[in-house]
């Protein structure tokens, strides 16, 4: 994992991300840690500490439920559901990263044509 | 690997026990600490199968979960919210026992002063004025009653309690006043006229918060 994302890129969207995870089945804390380094070829860790923080903050929100799951050897886990207004959510903000990384792209790469 | 196992399980309790040491208890509290401890407890093992040492597994699982302080803090400020609760609880717990002491020591008083000046050799009228201390203190032991919470029933809003014992003071006060303006005139027909006013005001009110009452009962 050489390459870093900075901090302010990622937490604007790792709200998508679990949505995304979530949309896809439910899943619990750990789950969907490990999903997320699975998407990324093993190249991006999210850090559960913010994951956590985004779960809490995802339910008060009402764009996802938790329920507790059965007793395994280690505990109980907490699974996540994503709700219809979840759901919606997630298409939204597909949509808004759909313009901002060809806007992003432009700005970050583009050359400047004074006309000479 | 049974023993093993336990071990791994304290060392992770201990963990985290240790980062919420300070954070006063809620459900949320509970909750989280019980998600986090079945989380880390199943990376540990994860580590422990790609051939970590368990020492090594479960120092790797802790810094890989990155800073918590934000989640403490979060719940800290839960804990703290319950803990306020508690005390405004028991802050009008302990006002609703005063008023109840402090409303049975005034009936008492009254009941008392005016045995005391029934025996003294003065007019009558002159005694049955001490039994205001006896209405004073019903109403405020009705208005303490009705603001204790109990194990059954939630406490009644301030401002309802406060009719309600106005209610039982006035028709009181109509007892009272039709005892006094009786001996004071010698009248019956004045005793009756005098209790008829507050009484219908206090039995007016007293039905009107009756019928309009919600419950208050618990849903256990």
């Amino acid at each position: 994992m050489g390459n870093t994302i900075s901090t302010d890129l990622i937490r604007g969207n790792t709200d998508t991300i679990i949505l995304n995870i979530l949309r896809q089945g439910d899943n619990y804390g750990y789950g969907i840690y490990k999903e997320i380094i699975k998407l990324s070829d093993n190249q991006y860790e999210l850090k559960e500490a913010t994951l956590y923080t985004a779960y809490r903050r995802l339910e008060q929100e009402g764009y996802i439920i938790s329920y507790w799951g059965d007793e395994t050897q280690g505990g109980r886990r907490k699974y996540y559901r994503i709700t219809e207004l979840g759901n919606e959510r997630f298409e939204q903000n597909k949509k808004d990263w759909d313009f901002a990384k060809v806007i992003l792209e432009k700005l970050i790469k583009g050359g400047i044509n004074n006309g000479k | 690997m049974a023993n093993r196992k336990n071990t791994v399980d304290e060392k992770v309790e201990k963990y985290i026990n240790d980062l919420f040491a300070d954070v006063g208890p809620s459900q949320q509290l509970f909750d989280l600490k019980e998600e986090l401890t079945t989380n880390i407890k199943e990376k540990v093992a994860d580590y422990q199968s790609r051939g970590m040492e368990e020492e090594q597994a479960i120092k790797e699982a802790v810094i890989s979960m990155g800073d918590l302080r934000g989640l403490v803090d979060d719940m800290r400020n839960i804990g703290q919210d319950t803990a306020k609760q508690a005390v405004y609880t028991s802050m009008t717990e302990r006002v609703s026992i005063a008023g109840i002491i402090a409303g049975v020591l005034l009936i008492l008083f009254g009941i008392f002063t005016v045995a005391m000046l029934f025996l003294m050799d003065i007019p009558r009228v002159s005694a049955a004025g001490s039994g205001i201390f006896i209405v004073a203190g019903t109403a405020l032991i009705t208005y303490s009653l009705l603001t204790k919470e109990t194990s059954k029933k939630y406490a009644m809003n301030k401002i309802r309690a406060a009719l309600y014992a106005l209610a039982i003071g006035l028709i009181m006060f109509g007892i009272f006043s039709g005892i006094t303006s009786g001996y004071a005139t010698g009248e019956a027909y004045i005793a009756v006229a005098a209790t008829m006013v507050f009484v219908l005001a206090g039995v007016g009110l007293f039905l009107f918060l009756i019928l309009t009452g919600s419950n208050r009962y618990k849903n256990i």
